[in-house]
């Protein structure tokens, strides 16, 4: 309890320090007056973030909706009731954005919007964890259990990260071509059929590409026996593929402008195309690529701050903006929250709050293989 | 006849050049996100949420304000050193010219992460100045490129004549050997801008927190949907381009007639 | 001081901002760069400082590399001849049109204005099944059903092309554009045909501009990755696509080192060999 106390006349003090310090940094901005500048003088205070006093947090995660949503919801509220500033950064990409943590000095990125249990082992393995308290955070106990868990299994004493949202890579199909019917008999063995050749797409990560030649050759993704007919079933789906794509907006575009038929896809992004309009069909195969993401708080972080921050990011207004934003539901536990209308709509999504139709990747087994695999899905990839 | 030709020529050239603005012009006024052919609405809806969205016009402004400076800087930095080559015996001039392009030469995702290591080698932390800087470093060669290639063909009779007449070297500089290369200086700078403005890799790697350009926008939407208000940007800017010059150029024909008449 | 001695300071206080910026801004970060292509990557975690010839003796004996380096030059070779191709007499154009010169340059730099990645997903727009080009061969009845045109090498290059067409064009009107034009009219009215009079005069003159924007284009298409992702079919990879994976998919920071390293060796040889040859100190000596 007696943290509880420290925290808040913590804070009291740095709102009055922060509207000295902003007083200031105006008057001096005024006098200097190009914005170019007032950019590069903003990185000073940047340094706070790990010094005793907190004057402002970063985060990092995903532009467009997601982003508005988390200022609207989140950012401006926290802001207005601690002082801190939350500065948001996006980054394209997790692997980009853990280049960029790795070359980077402790304390300058705070929280991140991380791929769910790969990165989380990944930022373990650089020793980039803290310690949440996870009393701090009153809205932790909305989470479902069953994400959690995966976290658990990597730090055991303590959590680095919350949950925020999952979704699945299931198979996308256009309706027109492909029936409900022949998708759900051929399953992941849809994307290496001859019968479409030049009209099969697929995401060029190494992890989904591993994990859909497992199913096709009906083995378990998380306990393969036999890699040399998953890489076969890879070189396969290459040479019938017309096109590997790499985001979001790709995988939509090749779908909707019908240059494919078949993909794997995210499950948000293609409820989105189905919102919009577009006969596409949605299948998660049995043993579906589940995943989630997090809100993960990197070593040399402002721990108490970044903590209240999360409980403003988890809690259900902004959870359910985020989600209906992104199309990808809440870690927030349906039978605990009222989630709105839509978000039981969103595939993927699971009303019992427990995912038990869902399978995540097993991370030790799969960060174990990664620089292997990582490496010869770029050979075999461009035809080695 | 062979003009003909090459205007002809010209005329497809532009033509390749211009598809994908009109794509992306057409597709600012398309009323669903994707298009394909033939079209199915017309709507303004875009530019009405582009004119509300905050955080792309900043950073529009932010691109602006980068490529501008970037322009300056590399643009003196590269003149100077250009001149310095062509104008002088400098031994080893190959070498160094070779230096100087090699921003260009080393893959930019290296670039970029070989200059974070090294900032944070040096405790620095990340600034508006030094992605300026690492904007600067890659722009570099263009402009030296581009200016070189002018100035070996301006003649250098032209300058030893002003200098035998009692002009400085200054003034030599300023008066005949500046207007001589001024086209190229100017391509040089739009280079400069235009690489700035539309730089992703080095840029997301070297952005402080808080900055962000129209490209690292864009990149963070990918993973969701890139929204179509960044069409409709790509057709504001375009019409100021475009739009500014003819009216420009309209005005002043107007003007003439008047006074003519 | 000596007026010889001033002389041969001045050249390097010209040089020495440019210098300057790119010693601490290229060349000592690289330092990094090599000391890291001699460490060794674990398979998690972080990487081990050594000094080991292993990444080296992978980026430079394994075939795959070396042909995809190989594959690389050969899309950057064929991306700047047809950059030259289209782009000099549109150059030459524009460097003789009576028109308004710098609002043609001006409509040349339009399409930066689009961002990179929406420029080059645009394609799907034009050239994709459901695209512009295809809508138009069907109305015409020239086809009967779409033509699958994209995601192979040849988009790519027409990809890279788009990309780096406005740099050669402007190389080369630059060049063009400071030609005395009297020159081409003496030779004319010395009995050369306009085309002889071009090939002995303009062409020789404007060397400096077209190789200039040759060496821009062969180098900036030899480094992209964007392009193949967007544009390229699976296969389809240029060298930067291999070290853009190895550094941020792989995290093999040592690796990526000495691959990127092998590429800036190659085309730093390139750049040295136009310099010796084709460079800028040579045509100037040839024009002197």
């Amino acid at each position: 309890m007696t943290r509880k106390i420290d925290d808040t006349t913590r804070y009291e003090r740095l709102l009055e320090r922060y509207r000295n310090g902003d007083l200031d940094r105006r008057s001096f901005l005024g006098l200097i007056g190009a914005a170019g500048v007032a950019y590069g003088l903003q990185t000073p205070f940047a340094k706070y973030a790990h010094a005793q006093d907190v004057s402002q947090i970063r985060f990092d995660g995903w532009g467009g909706v997601v982003s508005e949503a988390f200022r609207e919801y989140a950012f401006d509220p926290y802001t207005e009731k601690t002082g801190i500033e939350v500065v948001d950064g996006t980054f394209s990409g997790g692997d980009e954005y853990l280049a960029q943590v790795r070359a980077s000095q402790p304390g300058e990125y705070n929280i991140a919007h991380l791929s769910g249990v790969f990165d989380y082992a990944r930022y373990k393995n650089f020793d980039l964890t803290t310690q949440l308290n996870l009393d701090n955070i009153p809205n932790f106990e909305l989470v479902m259990d069953r994400l959690v868990e995966p976290y658990r299994a990597i730090t055991p004493d303590a959590l680095s990260a919350v949950p925020y949202n999952y979704g699945t890579t299931g198979l996308a199909y256009n309706r027109a071509y492909i029936s409900d019917e022949e998708m759900k008999e051929k399953g992941a063995r849809s994307l290496i059929d001859p019968a479409y050749e030049g009209k099969i797409g697929g995401w060029s990560d190494w992890r989904t590409r591993i994990w859909y030649g497992a199913l096709a050759t009906d083995q378990d993704p998380n306990d393969i026996q036999d890699m040399e007919a998953v890489w076969d079933a890879i070189r396969q789906h290459r040479d019938l593929a017309l096109k590997y794509w790499g985001s979001g907006a790709e995988l939509m575009s090749l779908l909707a402008e019908e240059e494919i038929y078949v993909t794997e896809g995210w499950s948000g992004r293609i409820a989105a195309l189905q919102e919009q309009g577009h006969d596409i069909g949605y299948y998660d195969p049995p043993n579906g690529f589940g995943w989630q993401e997090c809100l993960f708080v990197i070593k040399g972080s402002p721990v108490a701050a970044c903590e209240e921050l999360l409980n403003f990011m988890l809690a259900p207004e902004t959870s359910i903006a985020v989600a209906e934003g992104q199309n990808y539901p809440p870690a927030l536990d349906g039978t605990k929250v009222d989630l709105g209308d839509k978000i039981p709509t969103l595939p993927a999504y699971d009303p019992t709050g427990t995912l038990s139709g869902l399978t995540f990747a097993d991370p030790e087994y799969w960060n174990g293989n990664e620089a292997e695999w990582s490496k010869e899905f770029s050979r075999v990839q461009r035809g080695y | 006849m062979g003009w003909h030709l090459i205007r002809l020529w010209t005329l497809l050239v532009y033509g390749f050049m211009f598809l994908p603005v009109a794509v992306v012009v057409l597709l600012s006024f398309n009323a669903s996100q994707f298009g394909s052919f033939p079209m199915t609405g017309f709507s303004f809806r875009w530019f009405v949420e582009l004119a509300q969205n905050d955080a792309i016009l900043r950073a529009f402004r932010t691109s602006l304000i980068l490529g501008a400076l970037t322009a300056l800087i590399s643009t003196t930095l590269g003149v100077l050193a250009s001149l310095a080559l062509v104008r002088y015996r400098v031994p080893a001039a190959n070498m160094i010219t070779t230096l100087l392009i090699a921003p260009i030469l080393v893959p930019e995702v290296v670039l970029a992460v070989a200059l974070l290591l090294f900032l944070n080698f040096l405790d620095l932390p990340k600034s508006f100045p030094m992605l300026l800087l690492g904007h600067v470093i890659f722009t570099l060669p263009f402009v030296i490129l581009v200016v070189q290639a002018r100035l070996v063909s301006i003649r250098r009779d032209v300058e030893e004549a002003a200098l035998s007449l009692g002009a400085s070297p200054v003034q030599t500089f300023f008066q005949i050997t500046l207007p001589l290369m001024l086209p190229a200086v100017l391509a040089g700078a739009l280079f400069a801008f235009t690489i700035s403005f539309d730089d992703i890799t080095g840029t997301l790697f070297w952005k402080p927190g808080g900055v962000e350009t129209v490209p690292t926008q864009i990149f963070s939407m990918l993973r969701n949907s890139i929204s179509p208000e960044i069409n409709a940007l790509g057709t504001v800017m375009i019409l100021l381009t475009v739009g500014v010059p003819l009216l420009g150029l309209a005005l002043a024909r107007a003007l003439a007639t008047r006074s003519g008449g | 001081m000596s007026v010889e001695a001033r002389e041969a300071r001045q050249p390097w206080i010209l040089l020495s901002p440019a210098l300057t910026a790119v010693t601490f801004l290229l060349f000592v970060p690289l330092l990094f760069i090599v000391v890291y292509s001699f460490w060794l990557s674990s398979a998690t975690g972080a990487d081990i400082p050594a000094f080991s010839f292993e990444n080296w003796e992978e980026a430079l004996t394994d075939p795959f590399y070396r042909d995809i380096l190989l594959n690389t030059l050969k899309i950057a070779g064929i991306t700047t001849i047809v950059c030259a191709l289209m782009g000099y007499p549109a150059a030459y154009f524009i460097a003789r049109a009576r028109g308004n010169k710098a609002f043609l340059l001006l409509l040349l730099i339009l399409p930066f204005w689009i961002s990179y990645i929406i420029r080059t997903m645009s394609w799907i727009n034009i050239l994709g099944v459901s695209g512009a080009v295809n809508w138009l061969l069907v109305n015409l009845g020239l086809t009967e059903e779409p033509i699958q045109m994209l995601y192979n090498e040849t988009t790519v290059i027409l990809g890279l092309v788009h990309f780096l067409l406005p740099f050669m064009v402007l190389n080369v009107f630059v060049s063009l554009d400071g030609i005395d034009t009297n020159l081409e009219d003496a030779a004319t009215s010395l009995g050369a045909t306009k085309w002889q009079a071009f090939l002995q005069v303009t062409l020789p003159l404007s060397l400096p501009g077209l190789a200039a924007g040759g060496l821009l284009c062969f180098v900036l298409g030899a480094g992209t990755y964007i392009t193949p992702m967007v544009l390229g079919g699976p296969r389809d990879a240029m060298f930067a696509n291999l070290v853009y994976e190895a550094i941020i998919t792989q995290l093999n920071w040592p690796l990526g080192s000495a691959l990127s390293l092998m590429l800036l060796i190659v085309l730093g040889a390139l750049v040295l060999i136009y310099n010796r040859y084709l460079g800028m100190a040579q045509l100037v000596k040839g024009l002197g």
